[in-house]
C-alpha cells in the first residue's frame, strides 16, 4: 500500500501537465545534516509561475530545510533541485539571483548599519554601481512601504519594520520568486496583515512567485494558490486551499489545525444540519456564503 | 546594556546620541572630528606637563558638555578607565625622584612617594581622562554608518570588514547577554550571596553566549551568503567632507600645541 508521500511524489514527478511555467523543480531529494538529522526525506515539490505556494507543517518537518535548498543554500544529499531549467550544482552558483529568500528572524538577515545599507547589498554583490544600487534600493523601500526607515539603524526598528526591510532587501535584486520563512509569526495584526497585502502585491503587481513556509492556517487559507502539507520532511498532500483545508483527517494527521474560518463555517453547517457545499477560505467569503446560502429566521428590525 | 553595570558605556545610549545628532557638533565633518582624536593620541603621548593635561581636559568635557551629552553617565564612566590608569601608575609611582612625600619602609626595600610620582600619577590620570572623554565625544556625535564607510576607506581588509560586520553583531549578544542576566535576577541571582556561585553562574551566562553567538554568527553569514555575498562587504555611505572653517581650526590647534609642547616652560 502506497503511503501519501508516494502518491503525491508519482503525482509531481511524473506529471506532465501544468497550469503555468515551472519555475522551481525539486526532484526526490533528501537531505541529512551532519548530525545525522535527517531534513528532506524524497521531497517533491515544484513552483509555477505567478503563484503564492504554502508549506504547511508543525515545527520541525522539513519546511525551512526545502527553503533552504530552493536558494541554494543547501545541496541536496540525494535527488535533484532545478531552478530557471538549470540544475543546482557546484556550477550553479548564482542561484541567489534567481530565488531571494527572507528569513524567519529578521536579525539574522539585517547586519549593515543603516536600513539603505542593507538593501543596497545585494546589487553590489550583484555587480551594480553604489549609485544605481542606492537608486534601486529606495525603490524596493519604496515598494513595501519603508523609504522612510532608509536612514534608520536596524537595531531600533519594530519587527514589523524590520520584516519589510527584509523583504526589500530580498526584492531589491529582482528575483523570479521569493521564499519566505514564517513571514509573519511574530508580528502583530497589522503588521501581519500589511506583510500579506505585500505577499499579493508581489504577485499580482510585479509576477513574482512566492513560497511561504509556514504554520499559519489562516494566512495559508487567505492568499496561497496553492498548499503543501509537509511531515516529517516530506509533502503528503498537496492541492488547492478549499481542498486541503476542509481534510479535517489530513490535517490532524500532519499535527495542524483547520483555518479558523473552515471551523466556523463547519460548526455552522454541523449545528445546522446541512452538508458542506461550498468551502469559503476567507471572513468576507464566510459572510456572503452564509448570507446565500443560509435562510436567517427572526432578524431584528435594526439589523 | 544597562543591567551589566552602570561603569560600563552603555552602547544604545551612544548610539541613541549618535543617530540624535541635534548638536552643533553632529554637523562637523566625521573626518575632522577623527584627525582630532588622532591628534590628541598624539598630544597625550608626547606632552610631560600637568597642566597642558588638565587644560585639553578641560576643554575636552567643555565640547562633550556643549555637544548635550550626559554628563552624570561620563563619570559613571571613568571608573574603567581611572582604574586601568590606577593600576599602571601604582606600580610606577613609586621612587620617582624629587621631594619625598611620603614613604614605606619595610624590611630589605622601601618605597618613596615623591612629588614627581604624585605628578606622574595627576598627568597620567587626566590624559586618560581626556582621551576617554574625547573618544566618546566622537562615538556620541557622529553617526554609526559615516564611521563604517571611514573604517572602510582607512583599513586594509580584513580589518575593515571585522569593523563592519561586528558593530551590529555586538549589539545583538550584548542584548542576549542582558536577557540572560535580567532571567537570572528573576528566580533571585545577585552578586551578595556566595561568590563562588554566582561566579560559576556568570561564567556559564557567557559561555552560553559565546556559543549561541557562534551560531547566530553562522545564521547571519548564511543570509549574508543568500544575497550574493562574496567576502567583500562595501561600505557606501557619502561621508561629509571638511570645510574650510575645520581645515582652519585643525591647522591653528596643531600650530598652538607644538608650541606649547615644544617652546614653553610650564612649572608642572
Amino acid at each position: 500500500m502506497k503511503t501519501l508521500q508516494q502518491i503525491h511524489n508519482e503525482q509531481v514527478c511524473n506529471s506532465c501537465t501544468h497550469e503555468g511555467k515551472e519555475l522551481i523543480h525539486v526532484d526526490c531529494a533528501s537531505h541529512i545534516y551532519p548530525d545525522g538529522s535527517l531534513g528532506i526525506h524524497e521531497m517533491c515539490f515544484r513552483v509555477l509561475e505567478k503563484e503564492i505556494v504554502a508549506l504547511c507543517g508543525p515545527n520541525g518537518s522539513g519546511k525551512s530545510t526545502l527553503l533552504e535548498h530552493l536558494n541554494g543554500l543547501l545541496r541536496p544529499s540525494s535527488g535533484n533541485v532545478t531552478v530557471m531549467g538549470k540544475k543546482l550544482d557546484l556550477s550553479h552558483i548564482d542561484i541567489w539571483r534567481d530565488v531571494g529568500i527572507v528569513f524567519q528572524k529578521s536579525d539574522d538577515q539585517l547586519f549593515a548599519p543603516t536600513v539603505l545599507d542593507d538593501v543596497m547589498f545585494g546589487p553590489i554583490n550583484m555587480g551594480l554601481s553604489i549609485e544605481q544600487a542606492r537608486t534601486e534600493a529606495m525603490g524596493a523601500l519604496k515598494t513595501v512601504g519603508a523609504e522612510k526607515l532608509s536612514d534608520k539603524m536596524p537595531n531600533y526598528l519594530s519587527g514589523g519594520q524590520k520584516r519589510l526591510v527584509c523583504i526589500a532587501g530580498v526584492l531589491v535584486m529582482k528575483p523570479r520568486a521569493i521564499a519566505m520563512d514564517e513571514p509573519t509569526s511574530d508580528l502583530d495584526p497589522l503588521h501581519a496583515e500589511m506583510v500579506e497585502n505585500i505577499i499579493l502585491n508581489l504577485k499580482n503587481e510585479h509576477g513574482l512567485s512566492i513560497v511561504i513556509a509556514t504554520h499559519d492556517m489562516d494566512m495559508a487559507a487567505r492568499i496561497s494558490d496553492r498548499v503543501c502539507i509537509v511531515k516529517d520532511g516530506s509533502i503528503i498532500a498537496e492541492g488547492k486551499p478549499s481542498s486541503i483545508f476542509y481534510d479535517k483527517e489530513l490535517l490532524e494527521t500532519s499535527g495542524l489545525r483547520q483555518p479558523k474560518v473552515v471551523q466556523i463555517y463547519e460548526g455552522i453547517t454541523k449545528n445546522l444540519g446541512i452538508g458542506l457545499e461550498k468551502h469559503p477560505m476567507n471572513g468576507d467569503e464566510l459572510v456572503k456564503t452564509i448570507l446565500s446560502d443560509f435562510k436567517v429566521w427572526c432578524i431584528p428590525k435594526h439589523l | 546594556m544597562s543591567e551589566l553595570s552602570p561603569h560600563i558605556p552603555d552602547l544604545d545610549l551612544i548610539t541613541f546620541y549618535s543617530e540624535k545628532g541635534t548638536s552643533l557638533f553632529s554637523r562637523i565633518s566625521p573626518w575632522t572630528k577623527a584627525f582630532m582624536l588622532v591628534f590628541i593620541i598624539l598630544f597625550v603621548s608626547i606632552d610631560k606637563s600637568l597642566i597642558l593635561a588638565v587644560c585639553l581636559y578641560l576643554i575636552v568635557l567643555a565640547l562633550y558638555y556643549l555637544s548635550g551629552l550626559p554628563i552624570k553617565k561620563l563619570f559613571q564612566w571613568y571608573a574603567m578607565p581611572f582604574i586601568f590608569v590606577l593600576s599602571l601608575v601604582l606600580i610606577l609611582m613609586w621612587n620617582e625622584p624629587g621631594t619625598p612625600i611620603f614613604s614605606l619602609n619595610v624590611p630589605y626595600f622601601s618605597l618613596t612617594l615623591t612629588d614627581n610620582g604624585l605628578l606622574l600619577l595627576l598627568t597620567l590620570v587626566f590624559k586618560s581622562l581626556a582621551s576617554v572623554t574625547y573618544s566618546l565625544f566622537f562615538l556620541m556625535t557622529t553617526k554609526y554608518n559615516y564611521l563604517s564607510a571611514m573604517i572602510y576607506r582607512v583599513f586594509p581588509s580584513p580589518i575593515d570588514q571585522i569593523f563592519l560586520m561586528s558593530y551590529r553583531f555586538i549589539f545583538m549578544t550584548l542584548k542576549m547577554v542582558e536577557s540572560m542576566i535580567k532571567a537570572l535576577r528573576s528566580r533571585g541571582g545577585g552578586l551578595l550571596k556566595s561568590a563562588r556561585r554566582q561566579s560559576k553562574m556568570f561564567s556559564e551566562v557567557f559561555a552560553l553566549t559565546m556559543i549561541r553567538s557562534y551560531d547566530r554568527a553562522d545564521r547571519v553569514n548564511k543570509a549574508m551568503e543568500a544575497r550574493g555575498f562574496n567576502g567583500k562587504y562595501v561600505a557606501a555611505t557619502r561621508i561629509p567632507g571638511i570645510s574650510f572653517g575645520e581645515y582652519f581650526t585643525m591647522l591653528v590647534a596643531t600650530t598652538m600645541a607644538i608650541y606649547l609642547i615644544w617652546f614653553v616652560k610650564l612649572p608642572f
